[in-house]
């Protein structure tokens, strides 16, 4: 038995030159060191790595010297007993030891199977010095993003709408869809925020109306879409011809089925959180500029003039007058001079005189009923409950302060006609006349000894109880006197005499509640404002008949354009820009036009020329209380120290 | 605008020289044809943007907004075409150099293109998704035209005239030359010497790669380790550590090397999934508008 070392060399041509060399002795030592019989070159084996050994020629002992061992099938070995027949592969470093039987002889081969160094191995270039090896694959990542994002931002959506289709309000929680929201709801629907359905119904169907009256039922309901009971057909042909970005915009909605005329068309959402922005001139205006005339192209006939802007083109108003007594009322014709008969006789001049008659008996009564030193507006003018018109006047509350109807005083009270009820009033004079007997001269009271001739005609006791006999007939000169010049009832209505049956008549009288039927007028958002500073006419009018509401151009003093646009001719004193929506309303509902919070009328009083009559009063010393068409609060201080005065 | 196309023979030719000679690369291409295109188009729609009153107010619903809207989407979706434009040699349409100077700036003119059809109004949903993504590819990009133009020179000065696998030859060499010389030592000595030599040069993470830093650096150990052993073949092992601080001069080189190439094409990484991301999400946005419609 010998051990004989293989080596084999490979030629550049591939070829294989294998060369023995007999190793004598029976244990043969294997390391790095060139003293051992199988000298390996390398780093990873120890210079004295092990010996190999065979006692009977057949078995080898591979013992491993210096700590590090050899790995035989896979584990690492100090010893190892191998059957030569069997043979075997070791693994000492980068080398392997084949051991093999051949004949009598152990073969051992020693070749080198692993690269002398990582960098040795060979590499693909251009993997190798780009990131190729270091990141993951573009492709992998533009995939991986691409359908995550589909899967978060499309799928994700399309399944939270499918899966409640049909359910009338969903849970609260997140739902995939709201990553689709386009921008914050308004503070109105801001709970619908997670339940895109409620509006969104069907897909690829834009917002109908019938999603927004399934809430807004009721008055919402009615007024949805209609404007001015105005046909659609109308208010299409109302709208001016689109310019070129209307067009496209239009175009796009024909072709992606958006159609026009949706309550979402002027009431956008997805805006911006806080209220819903109101709806601005510009929808107003885009029809109502040349309107008359687009609609008498298309054969309908408008119903109101031409507006673009209150500030340069507003028609003159057109209050709802009664032209005659009696009339029925009807918005007068633009441009003429307005009479308003309202069956009343009230010359506002007289009332409103700083001198005279009426001024002297309101300064009469100073103190009581709210008077000063003259009559003013307020005391006879009241706002109704909300503020936004004046009440019509109520005799008893507001007249009869002077205009007394008292006839008869009773243990202290004082009877008065009924007002309102002519009937009553001759009826109450009958029964006065009936049962009271006329005023019994001093002459026949006492214990005076009573001497013939004195019931003789023209005497006292004649005159007295003729007078008493007579009474009851008196009762109609009553009336008559009444109703008649100079009587209560005539100086401020106009009477009809009793004629074929009927009795004495009253003319009616209408106080319109409300002369401005297209716009809407507040009379609160004006307070801070002198009556007079708007009714100008009222201290010159001499008869009823005079309409004291204020035109156009009284309004335009304060009230310019949306944008503060205004007419070369005006004298504006304190600019209010004044958009469509102040005064009108789109769906005329009745109530006053809605504007969201922020831009409703503050209550301050900043616009005013100066402070209302009173607010210098000393009322501490005077105990004078005055009474006021509203309870005005003033900010600003009202009087500033240097021109205060002792 | 029609001269910017119009082009004469004669002309064409005399430009296509002065381009060779002046190796024009495509930011300059065609004397800044599409930078002038494109800041035209960025021009118009600033300015007609505020020229434009749309009711009521700016947003991508409107007909304006619907407008830059497609312009945007179909310009996201040319932009992309330039991966499959690169991979086709043409000789007639466009050279792949206009192809890119226009890619290059039309890109950059969705910035505005996008936002202002945005209307500046941008939340927490898939429309700004879209958005956003759209932004960081151009910003990849941006990052992309940059260091095409300031990185070329560093990269040719640290390979001073070698190949790539020039530089990995070199430490092989090395490493073949420090087996050899580390066959006298004894395995406490030749152990790092072997681990130098396991050591993959082109092992490290993208953060390695990135920032030339690597932790765990086997070369400069077994230099360390040897130069403080003592006793032994010292002569052997001063052979070793020279070899070593060769094979480490090398191995920085080809760090360099790397670092340089990552930072040139890192942002790829970024600006091809995040296009098809921007595209998934756009697809995302627009189905979403008409979906809830």
């Amino acid at each position: 038995m010998s051990f004989i070392l293989r080596r084999i060399s490979t030629t550049k041509t591939g070829k294989q030159i294998i060369r023995d060399a007999a190793l004598p002795g029976d244990t043969i030592s294997l390391g790095r060191d060139s003293g051992n019989a199988i000298h390996v070159a390398d780093l990873a084996v120890n210079p004295h790595h092990a010996t190999i050994a065979s006692a009977d020629g057949r078995t080898v002992r591979v013992t491993a010297l210096e700590g590090l061992g050899f790995d035989l099938n896979g584990r690492t070995l100090d010893t190892a007993d191998i059957d030569s027949a069997a043979g075997a592969e070791l693994r000492f470093g980068g080398h392997r030891l084949t051991i093999t039987r051949e004949g009598e002889d152990i073969i051992l081969l020693v070749e080198r199977i692993d690269e002398l160094s990582h960098s040795s191995k060979d590499v693909d270039e251009a993997r190798a010095f780009s990131l190729a090896g270091t990141m993951p694959g573009k492709r992998v990542g533009a995939w991986t993003f691409a359908i995550l994002v589909l899967l978060a931002f499309l799928v994700g959506p399309i399944w939270a709408w499918h899966s409640y289709r049909g359910v009338d309000e969903r849970p609260q929680g997140y739902h995939a869809d709201q990553a689709w929201l386009s921008g914050p709801l308004s503070s109105a629907h801001a709970n619908l925020k997670k339940d895109c359905q409620a509006c969104h119904v069907e897909p690829f169907v834009a917002v109908t109306d019938k999603a927004c009256i399934g809430c807004h039922t009721g008055e919402h309901k009615a007024m949805s879409a209609s404007h001015a009971g105005a046909p659609t057909a109308m208010l299409l042909a109302a709208r001016a011809p689109p310019g070129l970005g209307g067009k496209l915009l239009e175009g796009f909605a024909n072709a992606f089925n958006k159609p026009q005329g949706r309550c979402v068309g002027c009431h956008t959402e997805h805006e911006g959180a806080g209220p819903m922005a109101a709806t601005p001139q510009a929808f107003c205006a885009d029809c109502h500029t040349g309107m008359a005339a687009r609609l008498a192209q298309r054969g309908f006939k408008a119903g109101v003039a031409d507006a673009s802007d209150f500030g340069t083109d507003h028609p003159d108003f057109r209050p709802l007058v009664r032209a005659t007594p009696g009339a029925n009322p009807v918005r007068a014709a633009a441009g003429t001079r307005v009479l308003d008969h309202d069956g009343l006789k009230f010359p506002h001049d007289l009332h409103l005189q700083t001198g005279g008659g009426v001024a002297r008996m309101a300064a009469s009564f100073r103190g009581q009923f709210g008077f000063g030193q003259k009559l003013e507006c307020e005391n006879c003018h009241r706002p109704e409950a909300d503020g936004v018109r004046i009440a019509p006047v109520k005799m008893e509350r507001d007249c009869a302060m002077c205009h007394s109807l008292a006839f008869e005083t009773v243990g202290g009270v004082t009877r008065t006609l009924r007002h309102g009820e002519p009937d009553q009033v001759v009826a109450d004079l009958y029964a006065y006349y009936r049962s009271t007997p006329p005023t019994r001269p001093l002459q026949l009271g006492g214990m005076a000894r009573r001497r013939p001739g004195q019931y003789a005609e023209g005497q006292i006791y004649n005159i007295y109880f003729r007078e008493t006999a007579l009474r009851p007939s008196r009762a109609q000169d009553a009336v008559r006197a009444v109703f008649s010049k100079g009587g209560a009832c005539y100086d401020c209505h106009t009477i009809f005499a009793p004629q074929a049956g009927n009795n004495w008549r009253v003319m009616a009288v209408h106080q319109t509640p409300r002369f401005l039927e297209k716009g809407w007028f507040d009379h609160a958002a004006h307070k801070e404002t002198q009556c007079a500073d708007c009714h100008t006419s009222a201290t010159g009018s001499k008869a009823a008949s005079d309409l004291l509401v204020p035109g156009l151009a009284q309004c335009r003093t304060c009230h310019v354009g949306g944008s503060g646009a205004r007419l070369a001719s005006a004298k504006v004193e304190t600019a209010t820009n004044s958009p469509c929506a102040m005064c009108h309303e789109y769906h005329g509902d009745g109530d006053k036009p809605w504007a969201p919070a922020r831009q409703r009328r503050k209550n301050v009083t900043a616009i005013t020329d100066g402070p209302p009559r009173g607010v210098y009063a000393v009322r501490e010393i005077t105990g004078l209380e005055r009474r006021d068409l509203y309870d005005a609060t003033w900010r600003a201080p009202v009087s500033s120290p240097g021109r205060g005065g002792g | 605008m029609a001269t910017l196309f119009r082009r004469r023979r004669a002309a064409a030719t005399q430009t296509e020289r002065v381009r060779e000679r002046r190796h024009e690369g495509f930011l300059r291409h065609a004397n800044f044809r599409w930078a002038k295109i494109s800041g035209g188009l960025c021009l118009l729609v600033i300015i007609s943007y505020a020229l434009i009153d749309v009711s009521p107010r700016p947003n991508g619903g409107s007909w304006y907004g619907y407008t830059l809207g497609t312009i945007g989407a179909l310009l996201i979706l040319w932009l992309t075409a330039l991966g499959y434009r690169k991979r086709r040699m043409t000789s007639d349409f466009w050279s792949l150099k206009a192809w890119t100077s226009a890619h290059v700036y039309l890109g950059l003119s969705l910035i505005v293109i996008g936002t202002w059809h945005t209307g500046f109004q941008l939340g927490w949903n898939v429309h700004t998704l879209a958005w956003a993504l759209m932004i960081l590819v151009i910003l990849s990009g941006l990052y992309g035209v940059a260091v095409y133009a300031l990185l070329p020179q560093a990269l040719s000065n640290n390979r001073e005239q070698m190949t790539q696998m020039q530089m990995l030859e070199a430490i092989r060499a090395f490493d073949r030359q420090l087996h050899a010389a580390a066959q006298p030592l004894p395995p406490g000595e030749a152990a790092p010497v072997l681990a130098s030599l396991e050591q993959d040069p082109f092992a490290g993470g993208i953060r390695a790669r990135l920032t030339g830093r690597y932790h765990n650096r086997a070369t400069a150990a077994a230099r360390a380790a040897l130069a403080e052993a003592v006793g032994g073949d010292a002569e052997a092992r001063a052979k070793v550590v020279a070899l070593l601080t060769q094979k480490e001069a090398a191995l920085a080189r080809l760090r360099e090397h790397l670092r340089l190439r990552a930072l040139l094409e890192i942002w790829l990484y970024v600006h091809v999934p995040l296009t098809f991301a921007l595209i998934a999400a756009l697809s995302a946005h627009i189905i979403s508008v008409f979906f809830y419609w």
